[in-house]
């Protein structure tokens, strides 16, 4: 299933933001079996890696860090967050 | 002669930051006609640059930022009272509000695609005010957030009056021995202020953008301590130096190249 993050703001950056975006995902996000969750940036304009490294720290602990993808962007602020995150 | 007087006008820019026709006339001991003959050459060569009107116009250094309030608020103010609004958040939600406004940067020069970057610098800068001082500040909470445009270049300042970067990251770490070593742990190493949370990334990703780039830089002063990463850093540093009374916070300043 996919995640539209634009639902979650233009701009996200801080950590209470990504903290509070992953527990409204957890409420709402439910996929079925081993389907996976897509994270979609289109429509963001900037990403932060404490932002990102929240909400993927959420997802990954409840789904597994097979099951959470980022999908594919130009956004320089997402390929860099997930250079210092995915380390 | 003409060359050994504009070296002169351009020294006095330089150190003070900012000069008035007068004070060069004064200072120099030659005409105001002649002085301005000299400052018009100079601004039309590219060297220097006036802003304000009238008798309130000053002369700068092309490119260089105005950062004679910043820095005062982080050195000296104590008084909240005496905060200027325009520049200071004093929330989070404030600072998160004012980083949408970096959008209008696109107009000024700004790649389109490198407003992410930008924002995202800022955004780190920014929340590791709040991160790490949060309930903590000393007197004044919030962050002084401020651009400026000038000569294609970007200058992005932050600001905040809370601990400081080697309070929160001794009490991580006890063996990190002062502020300059503080700094380059924030920057260089995985080390988080709020440990055990699983942080310290954020400015790590800072640095690794800005050294990217051959156009960025960055410098950074807690206390007595002071760094600079990128190929322009030097230029962030010699700003931040500029002032002699260290930040009682941290302080940021990022060089961003327009053109």
């Amino acid at each position: 299933m996919k995640i539209d993050l634009k639902q979650y703001g233009a701009i996200l950056t801080s950590r209470p933001a990504g903290r509070e975006a992953a527990l409204a995902m957890k409420t709402h996000v439910k996929p079925a079996g081993g389907e996976k969750i897509e994270l979609d940036f289109d429509g963001v304009v900037s990403v932060g890696p404490s932002w990102l490294d929240e909400v993927l720290s959420a997802l990954r602990q409840d789904y597994g860090r097979d099951r959470v993808i980022c999908l594919p962007t130009k956004n320089l602020s997402v390929i860099e967050s997930l250079k210092v995150i995915d380390i | 002669m003409k060359t050994q007087t504009r070296s002169k006008i351009l020294q006095i820019i330089q150190k003070s930051g900012g000069t008035r026709p007068s004070e060069l006339t004064r200072e120099l001991g030659i005409s105001p006609q002649a002085i301005h003959r000299h400052l018009r050459y100079m601004v039309e060569a590219g060297q220097i640059e006036h802003r304000g009107r009238g008798p309130k116009t000053r002369y700068y250094i092309a490119g260089a930022p105005q950062l004679d309030q910043a820095l005062h608020w982080c050195a000296t103010v104590a008084n909240p009272a005496e905060s200027p609004r325009e520049n200071l958040c004093e929330t989070r939600d404030v600072f998160t509000a004012r980083l949408s406004h970096l959008s209008a940067l696109t107009k000024t020069g700004l790649k389109e695609e490198e407003l992410p970057l930008v924002i995202s610098v800022a955004g780190e800068i920014g929340n590791n005010c709040f991160d790490h001082n949060l309930g903590n500040w000393r007197d004044v909470p919030g962050c002084w957030f401020e651009t400026q445009s000038t000569a294609g270049r970007l200058w992005i300042c932050i600001a905040d009056r809370g601990q400081g970067v080697f309070r929160s990251l001794n009490r991580v770490d006890p063996s990190i021995p002062d502020e300059q070593a503080a700094l380059i742990t924030a920057f260089e190493k995985t080390l988080s202020g709020r440990s055990p949370e699983n942080r310290g990334n954020g400015l790590k990703f800072v640095r690794n953008i800005i050294v990217a780039d051959a156009k960025r830089g960055i410098a950074c002063r807690s206390g007595a301590g002071l760094v600079e990463y990128g190929p322009l850093g030097r230029d962030c540093r010699i700003e931040l130096a500029r002032y002699p009374d260290p930040p009682v916070g941290t302080m940021t300043l990022v060089l961003w190249g327009l053109i």
